[in-house]
């Protein structure tokens, strides 16, 4: 990504256009993300459970280890990925201002978190899968408020 | 990095989540060779070296395509940041990402040996997995020496 910081490139409108594509896909990738898993394990704690733990009246069995171990590795493949490219976007569009490290901090916290957290709930119990719920949710909204202000800096500039 | 200090925050973070990718990477390919029976790593080890599980050529293409792309894109991200390292010379990055993908070549290719019978036990993947590794935490450790300049 180190083409995202050179200054040489700063005045290419092919970077400038290839960026805003490469946003717009992100945050529908992100959009999209949170409906999958609402599919696959569930968006609230309760969905969420289920698919963990199983349901004996519903006749849901519970999840194989190894298949949510699978979800967790990818996860966290998908979410550096397109962090990094937003975050790298964020920070080339505000290169004259202050950033918000907070929120950055915040973001990539709650990114790596969220799958461990899926596995500590496997292992320890539904209340971990609260925390799992929440940092789901802060880093999807926090990701989709850098891409809005990344997408909005590129189509003003 | 000293020119691009905002960069940082996402750099130090690849770093964590590229630890646990390969951290859980390595917990998932052991849970079939007897982790999830046995819960010990030592003997999940010692019956990967000895007799590892069957695997069929579907198998195997399912895991090693993803991987191909999965394991190229990761350590090309990571090895990249050490183009605005001035602490670690440029013959080591190169000599060291040069190595890490022959290494990741070699891992994902072991068990198309195992599988074809080229050779019976599974010590070939363990030490491929284990230089693997070993290299992939020689490069985090460049990464991060070239953040805290």
């Amino acid at each position: 990504m180190k083409f995202l910081v050179s200054k040489d490139t700063a005045p290419t409108p092919l970077l400038r256009q290839l960026m805003i594509a490469v946003t717009i896909a992100m945050l529908l990738y992100l959009i999209l993300d949170v409906l999958l898993h609402g599919y696959l394990i569930g968006l609230s704690p309760q969905a969420a459970a289920q698919t963990l733990y199983g349901n004996e009246e519903a006749f849901v069995e519970p999840i194989l280890f190894e298949s949510l171990l699978l979800q967790v590795h990818i996860d966290l493949f998908m979410a550096l990925v397109s962090l990094l490219i937003l975050v790298a976007i964020y920070l080339r569009m505000k290169h004259k201002e202050r950033i918000r490290k907070g929120m950055l901090h915040t973001l990539f916290l709650a990114a790596l978190g969220a799958p461990l957290l899926l596995v500590a709930a496997y292992f320890g119990g539904s209340f971990w899968l609260y925390g799992w719920v929440g940092a789901f949710y802060l880093w999807h909204l926090l990701a989709l408020y850098v891409g809005v202000v990344a997408l909005k800096r590129l189509i003003v500039s | 990095m000293k020119r691009y200090p905002r960069y940082r925050i996402p750099i130090g973070y690849m770093l964590l989540f590229a630890f646990f990718i390969v951290a859980s990477g390595i917990w998932l390919f052991l849970l079939p060779q007897g982790l999830s029976e046995t819960g010990s790593l030592n003997a999940a080890l010692r019956q990967l070296g000895q007799s590892p599980a069957a695997k069929s050529w579907q198998q195997f293409v399912e895991i090693a395509t993803p991987h191909l792309f999965a394991m190229g894109i990761l350590i090309f991200i990571v090895a990249h940041f050490l183009l605005f390292s001035t602490r670690v010379p440029r013959y080591l990055s190169m000599r060291l990402t040069l190595w890490l993908y022959i290494a990741a070549l070699a891992d994902i290719f072991a068990y198309a040996l195992i599988i074809a019978g080229i050779v019976t036990t599974g010590w070939i993947k363990l030490v491929t997995l284990a230089i693997f590794a070993l290299l992939f935490l020689i490069l985090f450790g460049m990464v991060a020496v070239s953040l805290l300049q």
